[in-house]
């Protein structure tokens, strides 16, 4: 033992050899997800399953590490940032390679950047800040902004709507070949039976340790599969029989089923997101900030939650939009209005606001159960404070298109794992369904997008979050956590909302 | 008789164009909209009006109604809107695993029903009898996707005798794929002997209380050679009918059991294109299945045709 930690250890550590590259090169694991990525083009989708295949290898300049801080992924460093926070000037790594075996070049960075801006809903919403992008050499790209915009680096970090690099001869749209940098490439896709991946020999991590997203990613695996496997019973099958070493996205009432097993385990990401239900402030009974108060004066946070996951093992109370632990976390404008469940308050709030009985279209879809479970809580809670409630209980498909128009809806029922960026929560734009616009939220909104000293942007995303509660164009219900389950086989796994499997390796 | 068949083929057309508009119709009228789908959940409305732009989905119904038509005039079913291939390569990609599913059941199902029924038929009002009616009404009872759980328990999971679900991974062996459709096939079998089982011994029933069986035994033949020579041979014409048009069912009906199991087939095609929207998938499946279903219609009639002289006139 001591001949291990005093002289192979430091050798190992001499030579550059960190415990991943300990780990066993090959093997091949099996992932069980949700279901069918719709595409393999990230730009043009912000699903969440997208964004799980795709990371693997797609890449982006930068990415989030393991206290989500942005940090550099194709690009050499992080950037260079002048002229009042207008210019950002990225080096760019100049030992990465496409996985056709062309070099990355500036000019792929401009183009794909362009493509983003063009396509993908994250870089459409960045566009309009964007002045120009241009290479300034083969290793240099230069984004000039209109005016200061704090939140671009974490946009070109994430995964999903992603800026990933793409070579500028292969990114027509729809994308029929995804040629990216990433650790792993596309090798065969078979819908509804595999996604196969396999390593790229050509791959060059970045150097040190993994960190997050972010520090070395090196591809231990000979390949990855990812399997579709929509039902969730069969995915705990599948999980305890061995067939798969991941499995993603499981019932929260397998747990105890999943804890006495020997083939798989259970992997709690906690905490990995949030409910909530988004108002439609433009239009209907919940156009009036009164009558958006009295709902969440009504509500029993606790109890809705309970219906929705069981047991406090898979959910907590948290009436701030980011948990503790995060820099985010602030509890201003929450006090005296979360979990409040006060009929006789929401009532007053209702006659102030002129409320005419019309009923309250609460549109939720079962395809994620404990949606229509917390809607069918709610419902109980909102009839006690004297709405009328018209549950409209559709596919997941019909919600989408139905949330696009005003005259639909009053509310609707959604969730989010905790992005690393503020400025990425879907409701904070106008333009996203809810269409919440008002003086204070462009006043409160634009200071925070604008900063970009971290510590002040801290203190202005309080201000953000208290406008959240005054005008209330969506509820927070609480943070819960997600289930999955691995192989004790695999090792290396990070629990994230987004797994990856780069720096994993297969016990033989 | 060449005027019967004319005629039936006319038939044919007309039952397949009438399909074609109905699913055309119901497709788009019902609510949902594939773009919203493809972009996620935080597409902006302008991001899902350019795409459906670009789909064309767009235009005027009758537009892409007419556009439709001529494609299948050309026998073009369209492209997926998800899976960036053809939906006739889709569908043929997903035909083999339905395919064997679909065997696999039906000879588990007969293998289990027709003994049964015969014996059950030939014993009526036994203790066996009453047992398998029983047995046979829990079997119909039982829900396909129950039946495929409890079994993935028990063979795959306690007894890793199968896997558990999917179709092999890449270069999977036939016999690997094979092996894959053993739990499945076993639950849908179960679940289809019961209406077989019952035909049959109705049939047997019928059969056993005619004339000729009655002269067979007057002459003395052994019972063993009057039930499976003389009733069982004219017995099985309407089960033969029940097969086939359970297996049609099969085809485009095992949508529960391959997505309990993870089965790559038609079934589950069609089910994940409608939670997604594949108007074009959608359209050509369905319209697949219609054929097939016209197709074996008519191949009974024409059977009817060969073994019964009065259809002719």
């Amino acid at each position: 033992m001591k001949l291990i930690s005093r002289v192979l250890l430091p050798a190992l550590l001499a030579l550059g050899l960190s415990p991943v590259s300990a780990q066993t090169s090959g093997g091949i694991a099996n992932v069980a997800t949700i279901g069918e990525p719709p595409t393999m083009d990230p730009m043009v989708s912000t699903a969440d399953l997208v964004g799980i295949v795709t990371q693997h290898f797609f890449e982006t300049l930068f990415t989030f590490d393991k206290n989500w801080k942005v940090t550099p992924l194709l690009a050499e460093s992080m950037p260079e940032i002048t002229e009042g926070g207008k210019v950002y000037t990225i080096k760019l790594r100049r030992d990465v390679t496409f996985h056709d075996g062309s070099p990355m070049t500036a000019d792929d960075v401009v183009a794909s950047l362009k493509r983003w801006m063009e396509l993908a809903s994250r870089g459409k919403q960045t566009a309009g800040n964007i002045d120009k992008v241009e290479a300034v050499d083969p290793g240099t790209v230069r984004i000039t902004l209109k005016a200061p915009y704090a939140p671009l680096l974490a946009l070109l970090a994430f995964n999903n709507s992603a800026a990933v690099i793409m070579p500028a001869k292969k990114m027509e749209n729809p994308l029929k070949e995804p040629v990216g940098t990433g650790p792993y490439m596309l090798k065969d896709r078979k819908a509804d039976q595999y996604i196969q991946l396999v390593r790229y020999d050509g791959y060059k991590p970045r150097q040190g340790e993994p960190d997050g997203y972010g520090g070395a990613r090196k591809p231990v695996l000979d390949e990855i599969r990812f399997v579709p496997v929509p039902d969730p019973n069969t995915r705990i099958e599948g999980a305890i029989s061995g067939q798969f070493d991941y499995v993603d996205a499981l019932p929260v009432e397998s747990y105890d089923r999943l804890k006495g097993q020997q083939t798989t385990k259970p992997v709690v990401l906690k905490p990995f997101g949030w409910p909530v239900f988004v108002m439609n402030t433009k239009q209907g009974n919940m156009a009036n900030v009164d009558a958006r108060m009295a709902v969440r004066m009504a509500l029993n946070m606790e109890d809705m939650l309970a219906a929705a996951f069981g047991s406090t093992e898979f959910y907590s109370l948290d009436a701030a939009m980011y948990p503790e632990g995060y820099v985010w976390h602030t509890m201003a404008g929450t006090e005296g209005r979360y979990n409040v469940a006060d009929a006789d308050k929401a009532k007053a709030l209702l006659k102030k606001a002129n409320y005419d009985g019309s009923p309250v279209r609460i549109l939720t879809s079962r395809q994620y159960e404990f949606h229509y479970k917390m809607a069918q809580v709610a419902a109980e809670y909102l009839k006690q404070a004297g709405f009328k409630v018209d549950m409209q209980v559709v596919d997941w498909a019909t919600l989408t298109q139905r949330r696009a128009d005003p005259a639909l809806w009053d509310i609707y029922i959604t969730h989010s794992p905790f992005l690393p960026e503020p400025a990425l929560i879907g409701q904070l734009s106008e333009s996203s369904p809810g269409w919440w616009s008002t003086p204070a939220r462009k006043q409160a909104v634009d200071a925070f997008n604008t900063e970009s000293d971290p510590q002040k942007r801290v203190a202005l995303w309080a201000d953000v979050q208290k406008v959240m509660y005054d005008e209330t164009p969506s509820i927070k219900i609480g943070d819960f956590n997600a289930l999955a389950a691995q192989s004790p086989k695999l090792e290396g796994v990070v629990p994230a909302p987004w797994p990856y499997f780069w720096n994993v390796s297969i016990k033989k | 008789m060449g005027r019967y068949v004319l005629q039936r083929l006319l038939g044919m057309l007309v039952v397949m164009f009438v399909v074609v508009t109905i699913v055309f119709v119901i497709v788009r009228i019902a609510p949902g909209d594939p773009a919203a789908v493809m972009l996620g959940p935080d597409a902006t409305p302008q991001d899902i009006a350019a795409l459906r732009a670009r789909l064309g989905l767009d235009r005027p119904l009758f537009v892409q109604y007419v556009f439709f038509l001529a494609q299948l005039i050309r026998g073009d079913l369209g492209e997926s809107i998800f899976l960036n291939q053809p939906v006739l390569s889709a569908l043929a990609e997903r035909a083999e695993p339905t395919f064997f599913l679909t065997l696999f059941s039906i000879l588990i199902a007969a293998v289990i029903a027709i003994p049964i029924g015969v014996l059950s038929a030939y014993k009526r009002g036994s203790l066996f009898d009453q047992t398998a009616t029983t047995l046979a009404m829990l079997a119909a009872s039982i829900p396909s996707f129950w039946l495929g759980l409890l079994l993935i328990q028990f063979f795959a999971v306690r007894f890793s005798l199968f896997p558990v679900s999917g179709y092999g991974g890449p270069g999977a062996s036939f016999a690997t794929r094979l092996s894959h459709l053993v739990l499945p096939a076993f639950a849908l079998g179960v679940v289809s002997s019961a209406l077989i089982l019952r035909f049959t011994r109705a049939s047997m029933l019928d059969v056993l209380s005619d004339d000729y069986v009655r002269t067979a035994r007057s002459k003395g033949m052994g019972e063993f050679r009057v039930v499976m020579k003389h009733a069982f041979k004219n017995a099985l014409i309407p089960v033969l009918t029940v097969i086939g048009l359970t297996a049609a069912l099969l085809v485009s009906g095992a949508v529960v059991t391959e997505t309990v199991f993870g089965l790559p087939g038609v079934g589950s095609l069609v089910v994940s294109a409608v939670l997604r929207r594949d108007y074009p998938i959608i359209q050509g499946a369905l319209l697949i299945i219609a054929a097939l279903y016209v197709l074996i219609n008519f191949l009974i009639d024409m059977l009817y045709l060969a073994v019964d002289p009065r259809v002719r006139y």
